[in-house]
């Protein structure tokens, strides 16, 4: 009989064990939910709430439903207080010794004593939360150099090609300032269509070469993704838009009367807007295509010709020579839309993220 | 004691070789997911927009760096998905407005009217006094009707001001384009009308068939409709202009007294098209 009742004590106590383990702490008024909370093992970051800003809180962030916390960089230790334990100075599980009594000046019991909840709780932080903490590509404080080639789209009697370098210093993730430069001496063509309309109307049709042209710009990204293909591989792309102001050197090309007419360059102030998409290889490197309208008030050459002769005072307007009477009394709005294509490089070449992931 | 100190040579030499050999190059190997990742799919609950569903979608197109006349286009595109990257269907529009472009105004009010141009330009007296408009004598697009596949290779997601964000595609579209135009008729051949005459610059209906080609953005709002963006070319030879150009002296490149095929010149038509798109069944389904 004594062993049997033996037995039945060590049954009891063994059935019993399990719910010992099972137990935890119960949560005290101040609303702890017993979330783990302590320093990092190992010295890995803690894991932090995604809408906690860590630049806008000394403290590495608590998870949620944290009471606790560590203070900066405490070091991670294994004797932290274990999940579901409230680490309040000299803190002690039931029924565990407080390892802060016998050993005041363990690192975790110095940074124990140094954190006062309420203190904690009513620090500001920035709870706002990013859709998205981590763009593929962080452009702010970022130079872009971009080497492109204009295509002409819309003139259909001469074509004004040219290659471009842009220069972008974005202030802010989707805000840049900038500067690009066109160079078309030497790549303004006739086209076919010209010469057939001027055969088959008997008409002319004033035309202007550009030599260079240059802009400082704002460029904004209103809109990013990216694109899975062939469920195999990703990329990543924003779209921009662009707007700036900066000059145009045009010149006409002397038609109407050739034999009379020398035209030099003239400065013609433009306004320009654009709208581009950026295909990114890396996060320093991307192809872009850009549709961008360069306006201006051009001077064209004068469909009237002065009809004195050439031996009249230079600045008779009956003499043909006077190169007053060689322009159009009118300025003509134009629309130089171009193509751009051409690859983006962002240096520095590697950034850190601000925000966890 | 001697072979234990074979024993020990063996060892060395064995250590050694390990050692000193060269590391292999490093390969790729497939991650031995253990966790509850293991087996799972790339993406779960993947709505599939297109696959099995037919897709409805009105649309407006615009034609891009005419020479004379621009044509507003009202239409509709349908589409069946076969599967989630791969749909059949039609694109189908008709011209709707056609408006001259500034070179048309300018050949209209500056072209002389005589014996130069007399097979060029339309010189009949208008009944509103004046000149017949050249703008009467430029081609125009009435119609296009393109059987196509459309391939859609990618897929994902767009932020906009980083507030909105909607699910997109990006797909090519290829077929054959029939393609309804109206362009000055045949004239100065036998048994033709002289092109000197009036009525030879009356336009002519005639039926283009072209490759067609194109490649757009289609953003979800939500699952029953969709946004769409499309850039396409439909390239193929006419006469725009209504223009003698070709024909006769070297290479035919000049003019020959006629209007016929051979005055047709290779134009890259372009349009970008608007669309609003409609999917049934209104609800997409869903992958594991």
């Amino acid at each position: 009989m004594k062993q049997a009742r033996r037995w039945l004590l060590l049954a009891a106590a063994i059935v019993l064990v399990p719910q010992a383990a099972h137990a935890q702490k119960k949560p005290t008024k101040g609303g702890n939910t017993g979330a783990a909370t302590a320093a990092p093992i190992g010295g890995s970051p803690a894991p932090a709430d995604a809408d906690v800003d860590p630049s806008a809180t000394p403290a590495t962030p608590p998870a949620a439903g944290d009471q606790t916390t560590a203070a900066p960089g405490a070091p991670a230790t294994p004797g932290a207080p274990a999940a579901g334990e409230l680490a309040a100075p000299g803190g002690e599980a039931a029924g565990t010794p407080d390892i802060c009594q016998i050993t005041p000046d363990a690192p975790q019991c110095q940074v124990a004593k140094e954190i006062n909840l309420n203190t904690e709780a009513k620090k500001s932080i920035r709870a706002e939360v990013y859709a998205v903490q981590q763009q593929y590509v962080i452009k702010a404080h970022r130079l872009e150099i971009m080497p492109y080639f204009a295509f002409t789209l819309n003139d259909q009697f001469v074509s004004h090609d040219a290659p471009g370098l842009a220069l972008n210093y974005y202030i802010t993730q989707v805000l840049a300032v900038g500067l690009n430069g066109n160079w078309y001496g030497g790549l303004n063509s006739n086209s076919g269509f010209d010469f057939e309309v001027r055969r088959s109307a008997i008409i002319e049709v004033p035309l202007n070469d550009y030599q260079a042209g240059g802009d400082l710009n704002f460029t904004y990204v209103p809109m990013y993704g990216k694109f899975a293909g062939f469920g195999d591989f990703i990329f990543n792309y924003d779209a921009y838009i662009e707007g700036g102001v900066g000059l145009i050197r045009t010149k006409p090309i002397p038609v109407i009367d050739p034999d009379n007419r020398k035209f030099d360059w003239n400065n013609l102030v433009n306004f320009d807007v654009g709208i581009g998409f950026r295909i990114f290889f890396n996060r320093w490197l991307a192809a872009i295509i850009e549709v961008r309208d360069i306006m201006f008030f051009d001077k064209i050459e004068n469909y009237q010709v002065a009809t004195g002769a050439t031996t009249l005072p230079l600045n008779s307007p009956q003499n043909p020579l006077n190169p007053a009477t060689w322009y159009d009394p009118n300025t003509h709005f134009t629309n130089d839309v171009q193509l751009q294509v051409g690859l983006s490089f962002f240096l520095p070449t590697s950034f850190d993220y601000r925000l966890p992931k | 004691m001697k072979r234990r100190f074979i024993r020990a040579v063996l060892a060395s030499v064995a250590a050694a070789a390990a050692l000193l050999s060269p590391a292999g190059p490093a390969r790729a190997q497939e991650l031995q997911l253990t966790g509850p990742l293991k087996g799972a799919p790339a993406v779960r609950h993947l709505r599939l927009y297109r696959k099995g569903r037919l897709e409805i979608s009105p649309s407006a197109s615009f034609t891009l760096l005419d020479e004379y006349r621009r044509t507003i286009l009202a239409g509709a595109q349908l589409n069946y998905a076969i599967t989630d990257w791969l749909a059949i269907g039609a694109w189908g529009a008709a011209g709707v407005v056609s408006s001259a472009t500034k070179l048309t105004t300018e050949i209209d009010q500056t072209a002389p009217r005589d014996i130069r141009t007399a097979t060029e330009v339309n010189h009949s007296a208008s009944p509103y006094g004046g000149q017949a408009s050249f703008s009467d004598q430029t081609a125009k697009i009435n119609y296009i009707v393109a059987p196509q596949l459309t391939f859609i290779p990618f897929r994902g997601k767009l932020a906009i001001f980083n507030k909105i964000f909607v699910d997109s595609d990006l797909y090519l579209a290829a077929g054959a384009a029939f393609v309804g135009i109206k362009e000055r008729a045949s004239c100065g051949g036998t048994k033709e009308l002289s092109c000197y005459e009036p009525q030879s610059f009356d336009l002519a209906s005639e039926t283009k068939i072209a490759p067609t080609f194109g490649v757009g953005f289609r953003f979800y709002p939500a699952g029953f409709w969709s946004l769409g963006v499309e850039y396409r070319a439909v390239p193929f030879s006419w006469n725009r202009g209504g223009f003698d150009t070709r024909g006769s002296g070297p290479n035919g490149n000049y003019p020959d007294g006629q209007i016929n095929s051979q005055d047709d010149t290779f134009k890259f038509n372009q349009l970008v098209t608007v669309s609003i798109g409609f999917y049934f069944p209104t609800a997409p389904k869903l992958t594991d």
